[in-house]
């Protein structure tokens, strides 16, 4: 049997075909694995700048978290201060109100002060018995506010007191009122000045008189101040008023029998010799 | 700061000393005197006065009249008046205001009245 020599020829060629085929397969395959290489690749790039863009919101979002936390932070502290302040603020405004009260209240002081001054100035200001009286009504009717109003003084046994000025009054309704037994008797009996309470001073009269001021000179009392009514506008007496009516109990008498004295002197003033021994 | 005149216009000499005391705590207020309303208008006559704070019952010429001046008076017909009366009666007070006095105060005063009513009237904080 011979041989083929193309199939010898042939032989070598099948092998180098099939070995092309080989490598082209290879090829094929090692091109698809490139292209899907390359695929992955992009598809990994993409998914990476995604998650990069992730990120970035994420940061951008902590960040915003921090500033949003920052700011409650400022907030917390502003509310403190405020809070704080509204503190203070309350401390002073009430340190305000009460030092206004306490100015009112000192103007007020002041203004009773300068009235017992007024009064005090006025009645020892003249040695003239009626020019003391006129200042006595004067401090009743214009500091006091008294419409009408008596003076008396005690008689030389001590039981009748006799009116010696009044305002108001009708004529026929004043006259010596007994010690014993009469509201005037009592105040001037027992030295302490006597107020209605029960009614208002401005609905006082003669028979059931708003006040009653003894008078007095050293620890001696010599007559006594009634006021029967005040002035419509004046219901009730103030602080001030028993302040001036202390003060009417003492000075008035001292001021009105000075005057008296110093009248039946024939308004000579005493030589320096009654000073000079006074022991003081 | 601004300085006001004042005339306070009263025969009493304690009331005048009263109103006198009160008004001198107003810093910016110079205070003048005046017996009565005869008086007041010769003072009137001689200088400017910003405010006049007068009594009503006076001898001679009351504060009623003075007002009823002042009014026609050309320098001073604009002058704030406030009147001091023991009268508490409304209708007194409408009597008082109509012949244009701007205040009424009734007596017994108190001296922060006398001092809120005349640094409302000259608008003094």
């Amino acid at each position: 049997m011979a041989n083929d020599p193309r199939e010898k020829t042939e032989e070598p060629g099948r092998d180098l075909r099939s070995e092309r085929d080989e490598v082209l397969q290879r090829f094929t395959r090692g091109s698809s694995f490139a292209r899907e290489l390359l695929q992955d690749y992009e598809a990994l790039e993409q998914r990476l700048r995604s998650l990069e863009g992730e990120n970035a919101k994420l940061r951008a979002t902590i960040e915003a978290d921090h500033a949003v936390r920052d700011l409650l932070k400022k907030i917390e502290t502003l509310e403190l201060e405020k809070a704080e302040l509204v503190s203070r603020f309350n401390r002073v405004e009430a340190l305000q109100s009460n030092v206004s009260s306490r100015m009112t209240e000192a103007e007020h002081e002041f203004s009773n002060l300068a009235n017992l001054f007024v009064a005090s100035t006025q009645l020892s200001s003249s040695l003239s018995p009626r020019a003391v009286t006129r200042r006595i009504k004067e401090i009743l009717a214009q500091l006091v506010g008294a419409e009408a109003y008596a003076m008396y003084l005690v008689n030389a046994d001590g039981t009748e007191l006799v009116p010696i000025a009044s305002e108001g009054v009708p004529g026929g309704k004043l006259g010596p009122v007994r010690v014993a037994g009469s509201e005037l008797g009592e105040a001037f009996a027992s030295g302490e000045a006597r107020v209605n309470e029960e009614t208002n001073s401005n609905h006082g009269s003669p028979d059931r008189p708003a006040a009653v001021l003894p008078l007095q000179i050293d620890e001696r009392f010599v007559g006594v101040i009634a006021i029967f009514s005040t002035l419509a506008q004046k219901p009730r007496f103030s602080t001030v008023d028993f302040e001036l009516f202390r003060l009417l109990g003492r000075q008035a008498a001292v001021a009105l029998v000075g005057a008296g004295l110093f009248m039946r002197a024939e308004h000579k003033l005493p030589g320096l010799e009654a000073f000079l021994d006074l022991s003081v | 700061m601004a300085e006001y005149s004042c005339l306070v216009v009263e025969d009493s000499p304690m009331m005048r000393q009263l109103l006198v005391f009160a008004l001198s705590r107003v810093k910016s207020l110079r205070v003048t005197e005046a017996d009565d309303g005869v008086d007041a208008l010769r003072k009137l006559a001689s200088a400017r006065y910003d405010i006049i704070v007068t009594d009503i019952n006076m001898p001679i010429m009351d504060g009623l009249k003075l007002v009823k001046r002042v009014r026609s008076d050309p320098v001073h017909k604009e002058t704030p008046i406030v009147i001091i009366t023991t009268e508490g009666s409304q209708e007194d007070r409408q009597r008082a205001l109509q012949l244009g006095a701007n205040a009424y105060i009734t007596k017994p005063i108190q001296a922060p009245q006398v001092i809120s009513t005349v640094k409302e009237l000259l608008r003094i904080e």
